[in-house]
């Protein structure tokens, strides 16, 4: 599994990926949403874990524009919310219904991430 | 300074509301980095206890990120205070310098969201004005996120405070001819009750792209 964070908040991004990477999961990192396009354009990804809420390009619109492009990849979202309820209502507008709130557990994480990617055979 | 006490006060609780909104995300954000960073150097000493070496250089990385987590929650704490006391005294004489350093405060996610930079500069001395200092806040809040809103991306935001003969004035430079068309409405109802309700005026300068906020002490 490949998988591309990410997260304006650097210092969050990077630690993720460098954790994912230890648990065996390849893990890029981006900050921004124009850096994400860019990379998705280079190297073929499974998944992409975005911030909800971003400078210029926010979550939902990075999610529509590489699923428009790329329809294999999955998404997660993550947000700084501060409950899930409102999260919901949010990730509804996309009917999108895989996110966590921060801070995250990485094993919440990494599940999701298994659940999502689990009938994709040869990109595992 | 007593016009619409109901929409004044909607007004007010919707910008403590959205404030606090904001501020909590702020936090959660250095939280989230305080725990995945404090998860790394757990994985770090996992490794260590089965036989790798630790990296001294990047275990002090990775606790200076912790550390400026820290201090940078500490701080949005801290302006959550000071926005907190704000409503401690329904009238009260401020310092105008005061009250455009915590609305930058405040708004600076606001405008990064909008990729705006917010610079405030105060006057050269106390600008002193006797208000209602919350709802004070409040229209200077609605007048900034009016402002970015309607200014696009890449451009500078500037809260400028004068002191005045009998009071101060608050201007935000920098929007240009649409941005100040497409406020054509503004202030609304909503403002208008809130400039009675702090005894201050509003004018927009086409010219030179200016909005300002005008309290007198008399």
């Amino acid at each position: 599994m490949r998988v591309l964070l990410v997260d304006d908040e650097a210092d969050l991004a990077s630690a993720l990926a460098e954790r994912l990477d230890m648990r065996g999961i390849a893990a890029d990192w981006v900050d921004s949403g124009q850096e994400a396009m860019e990379r998705v354009a280079e190297s073929r990804y499974d998944l992409a874990v975005l911030d909800l809420r971003m400078p210029k390009i926010g979550g939902l619109e990075l999610k529509a524009r590489m699923q428009a492009l790329y329809p294999h990849m999955k998404f997660i979202f993550l947000t700084g919310y501060g409950s899930e309820k409102d999260f919901e209502t949010v990730a509804c507008e996309s009917g999108e219904k895989c996110y966590l709130v921060k801070p995250v557990e990485i094993e919440d994480l990494i599940r999701l991430m298994r659940e999502l990617t689990k009938n994709r055979g040869g990109s595992q | 300074m007593n016009a619409g006490p109901n929409r004044v006060g909607q007004s007010g609780l919707t910008y403590f509301g959205r404030t606090t909104a904001s501020i909590s995300h702020e936090l959660k954000n250095a939280l989230a980095i305080i725990k995945e960073n404090a998860g790394l150097l757990d994985d770090y000493l996992l490794m260590a206890d089965k036989g790798m070496p630790l990296d001294a250089a990047r275990f002090r990385t990775v606790t200076g990120r912790i550390a400026d987590q820290i201090t940078r929650a500490d701080g949005i704490i801290k302006n959550l205070n000071r926005f907190a006391h704000s409503v401690d005294e329904p009238i009260k004489a401020i310092d105008l310098n005061e009250t455009a350093g915590l609305l930058d405060v405040l708004s600076q996610r606001e405008a990064a969201m909008r990729q705006v930079t917010l610079q405030v500069c105060p006057a050269g001395a106390a600008t002193p004005v006797t208000t209602a200092p919350y709802l004070l806040l409040t229209l200077l809040g609605r007048c900034l996120s009016l402002c970015l809103q309607h200014m696009g991306s890449g451009k500078t935001l500037t809260v400028k405070v004068t002191k005045g003969p009998d009071g101060g004035r608050i201007e935000f430079e920098g929007l240009d001819a649409a941005a100040l068309a497409a406020a054509g409405d503004f202030p609304g109802e909503n403002e208008s009750a809130l400039l009675n309700a702090v005894g201050a005026e509003c004018h927009l300068d086409g010219t030179h792209g200016c909005m300002s906020i005008t309290l007198s002490n008399r």
